[in-house]
Protein backbone atom coordinates (compact mmCIF):
# COMPACT_ATOMS: atom_id res chain seq x y z
CA UNK A 1 0.00 0.00 0.00
CA UNK A 2 1.39 3.22 -1.15
CA UNK A 3 0.64 7.20 0.25
CA UNK A 4 -1.85 7.36 -2.11
CA UNK A 5 -3.74 4.31 -1.19
CA UNK A 6 -3.39 4.63 2.52
CA UNK A 7 -5.04 8.75 2.76
CA UNK A 8 -7.56 7.56 0.25
CA UNK A 9 -8.65 4.60 2.73
CA UNK A 10 -8.06 6.64 5.94
CA UNK A 11 -10.14 9.76 4.66
CA UNK A 12 -12.94 7.80 3.39
CA UNK A 13 -13.23 5.78 6.98
CA UNK A 14 -10.49 6.89 9.86
CA UNK A 15 -11.57 4.12 11.39
CA UNK A 16 -9.36 1.46 8.79
CA UNK A 17 -7.32 -0.22 10.27
CA UNK A 18 -5.42 -1.98 7.03
CA UNK A 19 -2.49 -0.61 6.51
CA UNK A 20 -0.33 -0.98 9.74
CA UNK A 21 2.89 -1.92 7.58
CA UNK A 22 2.60 1.39 6.05
CA UNK A 23 1.57 3.89 8.94
CA UNK A 24 4.31 2.37 10.92
CA UNK A 25 7.05 3.19 8.00
CA UNK A 26 5.80 6.21 7.18
CA UNK A 27 5.54 9.56 9.66
CA UNK A 28 3.70 11.41 6.69
CA UNK A 29 0.77 9.26 6.93
CA UNK A 30 1.09 8.48 11.11
CA UNK A 31 0.48 12.54 11.06
CA UNK A 32 -2.60 12.30 8.01
CA UNK A 33 -4.37 9.66 10.11
CA UNK A 34 -4.03 11.94 13.40
CA UNK A 35 -5.60 15.04 11.55
CA UNK A 36 -8.30 13.07 10.21
CA UNK A 37 -9.10 11.83 13.52
CA UNK A 38 -9.22 15.48 14.96
CA UNK A 39 -11.41 16.53 11.94
CA UNK A 40 -14.08 13.53 12.70
CA UNK A 41 -14.28 14.79 16.41
CA UNK A 42 -14.88 18.13 15.17
CA UNK A 43 -17.48 16.57 12.59
CA UNK A 44 -19.25 14.47 15.27
CA UNK A 45 -19.21 17.43 17.82
CA UNK A 46 -20.84 19.69 14.72
CA UNK A 47 -23.19 17.04 13.72
CA UNK A 48 -24.29 16.81 17.45
CA UNK A 49 -27.29 19.44 17.15
CA UNK A 50 -29.75 20.07 20.34
CA UNK A 51 -32.69 18.04 19.42
CA UNK A 52 -36.59 19.17 20.84
CA UNK A 53 -38.76 18.01 23.37
CA UNK A 54 -40.39 14.85 21.98
CA UNK A 55 -43.92 15.10 20.54
CA UNK A 56 -45.33 11.90 20.16
CA UNK A 57 -48.32 12.55 17.04
CA UNK A 58 -51.80 10.92 17.91
CA UNK A 59 -51.77 7.73 16.66
CA UNK A 60 -54.54 5.31 15.13
CA UNK A 61 -55.85 2.79 16.81
CA UNK A 62 -54.29 -0.96 14.76
CA UNK A 63 -56.76 -3.32 14.40
CA UNK A 64 -55.05 -6.26 15.96
CA UNK A 65 -56.00 -8.23 13.88
CA UNK A 66 -53.99 -6.63 10.99
CA UNK A 67 -50.88 -8.02 13.06
CA UNK A 68 -50.49 -11.09 10.97
CA UNK A 69 -52.54 -11.81 7.35
CA UNK A 70 -54.96 -14.02 7.19
CA UNK A 71 -55.60 -16.40 4.16
CA UNK A 72 -58.16 -14.80 1.67
CA UNK A 73 -59.61 -18.09 0.94
CA UNK A 74 -63.32 -18.66 2.45
CA UNK A 75 -63.59 -20.89 5.41
CA UNK A 76 -66.70 -21.91 7.36
CA UNK A 77 -66.78 -19.33 10.40
CA UNK A 78 -65.85 -21.80 13.01
CA UNK A 79 -62.73 -23.36 11.08
CA UNK A 80 -61.51 -19.20 10.27
CA UNK A 81 -62.38 -18.49 13.99
CA UNK A 82 -59.96 -21.33 15.14
CA UNK A 83 -57.37 -20.86 13.14
CA UNK A 84 -57.65 -16.99 13.45
CA UNK A 85 -56.87 -17.48 17.45
CA UNK A 86 -54.26 -19.56 16.86
CA UNK A 87 -52.15 -17.36 14.60
CA UNK A 88 -53.12 -14.59 17.14
CA UNK A 89 -51.77 -15.99 20.03
CA UNK A 90 -48.94 -17.55 18.10
CA UNK A 91 -48.19 -13.81 17.27
CA UNK A 92 -48.34 -13.31 20.72
CA UNK A 93 -46.12 -16.05 22.22
CA UNK A 94 -43.49 -15.17 19.55
CA UNK A 95 -43.15 -11.25 20.59
CA UNK A 96 -42.64 -12.19 24.02
CA UNK A 97 -40.00 -15.13 22.68
CA UNK A 98 -38.66 -11.91 20.32
CA UNK A 99 -37.92 -9.54 23.11
CA UNK A 100 -39.25 -6.66 21.59
CA UNK A 101 -40.42 -4.47 23.74
CA UNK A 102 -42.17 -6.59 26.00
CA UNK A 103 -42.05 -7.37 29.46
CA UNK A 104 -39.78 -10.13 30.81
CA UNK A 105 -40.35 -11.94 34.33
CA UNK A 106 -36.72 -10.74 35.25
CA UNK A 107 -33.37 -8.69 33.73
CA UNK A 108 -31.68 -12.14 33.14
CA UNK A 109 -34.27 -13.33 31.09
CA UNK A 110 -34.23 -10.20 28.95
CA UNK A 111 -31.02 -10.91 28.45
CA UNK A 112 -30.39 -14.38 27.39
CA UNK A 113 -33.38 -13.81 24.82
CA UNK A 114 -31.44 -10.47 23.78
CA UNK A 115 -28.19 -12.41 22.77
CA UNK A 116 -30.64 -15.39 21.45
CA UNK A 117 -31.87 -13.17 18.91
CA UNK A 118 -28.04 -12.00 17.66
CA UNK A 119 -26.39 -15.34 17.00
CA UNK A 120 -24.46 -13.29 14.65
CA UNK A 121 -22.70 -11.56 17.05
CA UNK A 122 -21.64 -15.07 18.37
CA UNK A 123 -18.89 -15.51 15.77
CA UNK A 124 -15.15 -17.38 16.87
CA UNK A 125 -13.07 -14.41 15.18
CA UNK A 126 -9.53 -12.87 15.71
CA UNK A 127 -10.61 -9.72 14.04
CA UNK A 128 -11.13 -7.09 16.14
CA UNK A 129 -13.62 -4.04 15.81
CA UNK A 130 -11.45 -0.94 15.27
CA UNK A 131 -10.81 1.69 17.42
CA UNK A 132 -13.56 4.20 16.26
CA UNK A 133 -16.43 1.49 16.07
CA UNK A 134 -15.79 0.94 20.04
CA UNK A 135 -15.70 4.57 21.02
CA UNK A 136 -19.00 4.84 19.48
CA UNK A 137 -20.76 1.87 21.12
CA UNK A 138 -18.65 2.62 24.42
CA UNK A 139 -18.81 7.08 24.58
CA UNK A 140 -15.67 8.54 26.44
CA UNK A 141 -19.28 9.62 28.73
CA UNK A 142 -20.67 6.42 29.20
CA UNK A 143 -17.56 4.33 30.71
CA UNK A 144 -13.87 4.34 29.86
CA UNK A 145 -12.75 0.47 28.45
CA UNK A 146 -9.47 -0.59 28.23
CA UNK A 147 -8.43 -3.53 25.98
CA UNK A 148 -7.10 -5.87 29.07
CA UNK A 149 -10.60 -7.98 29.05
CA UNK A 150 -9.55 -9.82 25.69
CA UNK A 151 -9.83 -9.14 21.90
CA UNK A 152 -13.39 -7.35 21.24
CA UNK A 153 -14.34 -8.42 18.13
CA UNK A 154 -18.24 -7.39 18.19
CA UNK A 155 -19.62 -4.06 19.04
CA UNK A 156 -23.31 -2.66 18.77
CA UNK A 157 -25.38 -0.37 20.50
CA UNK A 158 -28.84 -2.69 21.53
CA UNK A 159 -31.61 -1.71 23.59
CA UNK A 160 -31.97 -4.00 26.92
CA UNK A 161 -34.84 -2.86 29.50
CA UNK A 162 -35.83 0.35 27.06
CA UNK A 163 -32.08 1.42 27.67
CA UNK A 164 -29.64 1.78 25.03
CA UNK A 165 -26.22 -0.41 26.14
CA UNK A 166 -23.04 -1.59 24.75
CA UNK A 167 -23.29 -5.01 23.51
CA UNK A 168 -19.52 -6.49 23.42
CA UNK A 169 -18.35 -10.06 22.32
CA UNK A 170 -14.74 -11.05 23.69
CA UNK A 171 -12.99 -14.41 22.81
CA UNK A 172 -13.49 -16.35 25.00
CA UNK A 173 -11.13 -19.93 25.56
CA UNK A 174 -14.07 -21.88 24.58
CA UNK A 175 -15.90 -19.11 22.63
CA UNK A 176 -17.47 -16.38 22.08
CA UNK A 177 -18.26 -14.14 25.53
CA UNK A 178 -20.75 -11.95 25.39
CA UNK A 179 -20.43 -8.35 27.62
CA UNK A 180 -23.53 -6.02 28.32
CA UNK A 181 -22.41 -2.97 29.82
CA UNK A 182 -25.36 -1.35 31.70
CA UNK A 183 -24.54 1.46 33.90
CA UNK A 184 -28.43 2.62 34.62
CA UNK A 185 -29.26 -1.22 35.64
CA UNK A 186 -28.54 -1.45 39.55
CA UNK A 187 -29.03 -5.01 40.60
CA UNK A 188 -28.42 -6.03 44.43
CA UNK A 189 -25.89 -8.55 44.01
CA UNK A 190 -24.65 -10.82 41.61
CA UNK A 191 -26.84 -12.84 39.88
CA UNK A 192 -26.14 -16.28 38.48
CA UNK A 193 -28.66 -16.96 34.84
CA UNK A 194 -28.42 -20.48 33.10
CA UNK A 195 -30.01 -20.59 29.23
CA UNK A 196 -30.01 -23.51 27.33
CA UNK A 197 -26.50 -23.50 26.42
CA UNK A 198 -24.95 -20.83 27.95
CA UNK A 199 -24.10 -19.34 31.56
CA UNK A 200 -23.99 -16.08 32.40
CA UNK A 201 -23.58 -13.64 35.77
CA UNK A 202 -24.84 -9.99 36.02
CA UNK A 203 -22.40 -8.44 38.54
CA UNK A 204 -23.23 -4.74 40.29
CA UNK A 205 -20.71 -2.50 39.10
CA UNK A 206 -21.53 1.01 40.80
CA UNK A 207 -24.69 2.42 40.10
CA UNK A 208 -25.02 -0.22 37.10
CA UNK A 209 -23.93 -3.05 36.20
CA UNK A 210 -22.29 -5.38 33.76
CA UNK A 211 -23.27 -9.01 32.50
CA UNK A 212 -21.01 -11.43 31.37
CA UNK A 213 -22.54 -14.42 29.24
CA UNK A 214 -20.05 -17.75 27.79
CA UNK A 215 -20.29 -21.12 27.09
CA UNK A 216 -20.99 -23.61 29.58
CA UNK A 217 -17.94 -24.69 30.21
CA UNK A 218 -16.45 -21.27 29.98
CA UNK A 219 -13.90 -20.51 32.79
CA UNK A 220 -16.12 -17.17 33.49
CA UNK A 221 -14.62 -16.26 36.58
CA UNK A 222 -11.44 -15.58 35.18
CA UNK A 223 -12.96 -13.67 32.58
CA UNK A 224 -15.25 -11.55 35.13
CA UNK A 225 -12.34 -10.25 37.01
CA UNK A 226 -10.90 -8.99 33.76
CA UNK A 227 -13.87 -7.64 32.53
CA UNK A 228 -13.98 -5.31 35.95
CA UNK A 229 -10.58 -4.25 36.09
CA UNK A 230 -11.00 -3.15 31.95
CA UNK A 231 -14.45 -1.41 33.05
CA UNK A 232 -14.55 2.13 34.36
CA UNK A 233 -18.15 4.17 34.26
CA UNK A 234 -17.92 7.74 33.57
CA UNK A 235 -21.90 8.53 34.43
CA UNK B 1 -58.51 -9.72 26.16
CA UNK B 2 -56.09 -11.16 24.45
CA UNK B 3 -56.22 -8.06 21.24
CA UNK B 4 -56.65 -5.54 24.10
CA UNK B 5 -52.92 -7.05 25.66
CA UNK B 6 -51.66 -6.88 22.21
CA UNK B 7 -51.99 -3.88 21.35
CA UNK B 8 -50.67 -2.71 25.19
CA UNK B 9 -47.31 -4.68 24.31
CA UNK B 10 -47.41 -3.27 20.71
CA UNK B 11 -47.96 0.37 22.09
CA UNK B 12 -44.87 -0.36 24.64
CA UNK B 13 -42.66 -1.78 21.93
CA UNK B 14 -43.36 1.57 20.10
CA UNK B 15 -42.61 3.70 23.18
CA UNK B 16 -39.72 2.02 23.46
CA UNK B 17 -38.13 2.47 20.17
CA UNK B 18 -39.09 6.29 20.10
CA UNK B 19 -37.91 6.67 23.21
CA UNK B 20 -34.12 5.08 22.65
CA UNK B 21 -33.55 6.60 18.80
CA UNK B 22 -35.72 9.76 18.59
CA UNK B 23 -32.45 11.63 18.97
CA UNK B 24 -31.17 10.01 15.86
CA UNK B 25 -34.40 10.45 14.21
CA UNK B 26 -34.31 13.82 14.09
CA UNK B 27 -30.80 14.96 13.76
CA UNK B 28 -30.84 12.67 10.63
CA UNK B 29 -33.63 14.15 9.34
CA UNK B 30 -32.36 17.75 10.43
CA UNK B 31 -29.42 17.32 8.37
CA UNK B 32 -30.72 15.13 5.53
CA UNK B 33 -33.34 18.25 5.30
CA UNK B 34 -31.05 21.32 6.47
CA UNK B 35 -33.96 22.81 8.19
CA UNK B 36 -34.92 22.58 12.06
CA UNK B 37 -38.93 22.74 11.28
CA UNK B 38 -39.06 20.41 8.50
CA UNK B 39 -37.22 17.69 10.69
CA UNK B 40 -39.52 17.84 12.84
CA UNK B 41 -42.39 17.21 10.47
CA UNK B 42 -40.62 14.54 9.10
CA UNK B 43 -39.65 12.89 12.48
CA UNK B 44 -43.71 13.49 13.09
CA UNK B 45 -44.52 11.91 10.01
CA UNK B 46 -42.08 9.39 10.27
CA UNK B 47 -43.00 8.61 13.79
CA UNK B 48 -46.69 7.99 12.35
CA UNK B 49 -45.50 5.57 9.42
CA UNK B 50 -43.41 3.39 11.94
CA UNK B 51 -46.51 3.00 14.42
CA UNK B 52 -48.34 1.77 11.10
CA UNK B 53 -45.96 -0.24 10.01
CA UNK B 54 -44.54 -1.65 13.59
CA UNK B 55 -45.06 -5.11 12.68
CA UNK B 56 -43.23 -5.55 9.98
CA UNK B 57 -39.77 -5.02 12.17
CA UNK B 58 -38.91 -8.35 13.58
CA UNK B 59 -35.49 -7.51 15.08
CA UNK B 60 -34.74 -5.18 18.04
CA UNK B 61 -31.22 -4.98 16.43
CA UNK B 62 -32.59 -3.45 13.45
CA UNK B 63 -34.87 -1.00 14.65
CA UNK B 64 -32.39 1.91 14.20
CA UNK B 65 -32.30 0.91 10.81
CA UNK B 66 -35.29 0.79 10.00
CA UNK B 67 -36.30 3.81 12.31
CA UNK B 68 -33.58 5.81 9.78
CA UNK B 69 -35.16 4.41 6.80
CA UNK B 70 -38.08 5.96 7.10
CA UNK B 71 -37.11 9.33 8.34
CA UNK B 72 -35.17 9.21 4.75
CA UNK B 73 -38.22 8.20 2.75
CA UNK B 74 -40.47 10.54 4.52
CA UNK B 75 -37.77 13.27 4.03
CA UNK B 76 -37.95 12.11 0.05
CA UNK B 77 -41.70 12.55 0.10
CA UNK B 78 -41.41 15.82 1.68
CA UNK B 79 -39.27 17.13 -0.82
CA UNK B 80 -41.25 15.95 -3.09
CA UNK B 81 -44.61 17.55 -2.16
CA UNK B 82 -43.50 20.56 -1.75
CA UNK B 83 -41.06 20.77 -4.26
CA UNK B 84 -38.52 22.50 -2.29
CA UNK B 85 -35.86 24.65 -4.08
CA UNK B 86 -32.32 23.96 -3.62
CA UNK B 87 -31.57 26.06 -0.54
CA UNK B 88 -29.49 29.48 -0.72
CA UNK B 89 -26.80 29.27 1.76
CA UNK B 90 -26.76 33.41 1.50
CA UNK B 91 -30.16 33.23 1.87
CA UNK B 92 -31.55 31.31 4.68
CA UNK B 93 -35.19 31.34 6.69
CA UNK B 94 -35.28 31.18 9.89
CA UNK B 95 -35.46 27.74 10.35
CA UNK B 96 -32.67 27.08 8.58
CA UNK B 97 -30.69 29.28 10.19
CA UNK B 98 -31.64 27.91 13.30
CA UNK B 99 -29.70 24.83 12.43
CA UNK B 100 -26.59 26.79 12.16
CA UNK B 101 -27.36 28.68 15.79
CA UNK B 102 -24.09 30.72 16.64
CA UNK B 103 -21.39 28.49 19.28
CA UNK B 104 -19.25 29.45 21.27
CA UNK B 105 -16.90 27.21 20.23
CA UNK B 106 -15.45 29.24 16.75
CA UNK B 107 -14.01 25.77 15.10
CA UNK B 108 -17.34 24.35 16.14
CA UNK B 109 -19.30 26.99 14.49
CA UNK B 110 -17.44 27.05 10.89
CA UNK B 111 -17.34 23.16 11.08
CA UNK B 112 -21.50 23.28 11.20
CA UNK B 113 -21.30 25.73 8.65
CA UNK B 114 -18.70 23.86 6.28
CA UNK B 115 -21.47 20.30 6.80
CA UNK B 116 -24.20 22.65 5.78
CA UNK B 117 -22.62 24.14 2.87
CA UNK B 118 -22.00 20.30 1.34
CA UNK B 119 -24.31 18.72 -1.72
CA UNK B 120 -26.43 15.70 0.07
CA UNK B 121 -24.58 13.53 -1.79
CA UNK B 122 -21.89 13.89 0.05
CA UNK B 123 -23.54 14.99 3.52
CA UNK B 124 -25.86 12.04 3.81
CA UNK B 125 -22.84 9.59 3.73
CA UNK B 126 -20.99 11.64 6.61
CA UNK B 127 -24.32 11.71 8.65
CA UNK B 128 -24.79 7.66 8.83
CA UNK B 129 -20.91 7.36 9.11
CA UNK B 130 -20.13 9.46 12.07
CA UNK B 131 -23.06 10.19 13.88
CA UNK B 132 -24.96 7.07 13.45
CA UNK B 133 -22.02 4.79 13.85
CA UNK B 134 -22.89 2.72 10.03
CA UNK B 135 -20.26 0.85 8.50
CA UNK B 136 -19.49 1.50 5.30
CA UNK B 137 -21.49 -1.52 3.66
CA UNK B 138 -24.50 -0.47 6.12
CA UNK B 139 -24.57 2.78 4.57
CA UNK B 140 -24.32 1.12 0.84
CA UNK B 141 -27.47 -0.66 1.75
CA UNK B 142 -29.16 2.40 3.19
CA UNK B 143 -28.59 4.45 0.25
CA UNK B 144 -28.53 1.67 -2.29
CA UNK B 145 -25.11 2.66 -3.57
CA UNK B 146 -22.36 0.30 -4.23
CA UNK B 147 -19.78 0.16 -1.16
CA UNK B 148 -17.23 1.55 -3.36
CA UNK B 149 -19.18 4.73 -4.20
CA UNK B 150 -19.43 5.05 -0.57
CA UNK B 151 -15.87 5.55 -0.11
CA UNK B 152 -15.22 7.87 -2.53
CA UNK B 153 -18.33 10.03 -1.42
CA UNK B 154 -16.52 9.91 2.03
CA UNK B 155 -13.14 10.95 1.10
CA UNK B 156 -14.60 13.27 -1.08
CA UNK B 157 -16.72 15.05 1.76
CA UNK B 158 -13.52 15.15 4.61
CA UNK B 159 -11.50 16.23 1.92
CA UNK B 160 -13.88 18.97 1.17
CA UNK B 161 -14.49 19.31 4.55
CA UNK B 162 -10.61 20.17 5.27
CA UNK B 163 -9.98 22.55 2.76
CA UNK B 164 -12.92 24.46 3.97
CA UNK B 165 -11.71 24.67 7.27
CA UNK B 166 -8.03 25.27 5.99
CA UNK B 167 -9.49 28.35 4.39
CA UNK B 168 -8.66 31.51 6.17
Amino acid sequence: MNCEDYREAIAADPSFDGGAGHMSECSACQAYRKEMLELDRTISRALSLNVPELIVPDLPDIDSSNVVALSKRRMSPPVWLAMAATVVLAAFVGFRMMGTGVEYGSLGEELLAHIDHEPYALRVSDKPVSDARLDRVVPAELARLDHSAGLISYAQTCVVNGRKVPHLVIQGERGPVTILLMPDEMVSGPESITGENIKGVILPVGDGSIAIFGEREEALERIERKVLDSVTWKT
Amino acid sequence: MQSNETAILRRQRFDEYVGVYHQDMYRYAAWLSRDKAIAEDVVQEALLRAWKSLDALREDASAKQWLLTIVRRENARYFERKRLETVDIDNLTASQAALLAVEEDQELDDMRQAIYELDDEYREPLVLQVLMGYSTNEIAEQMDLKQGAVLTRLHRARAKLRDKMAQP
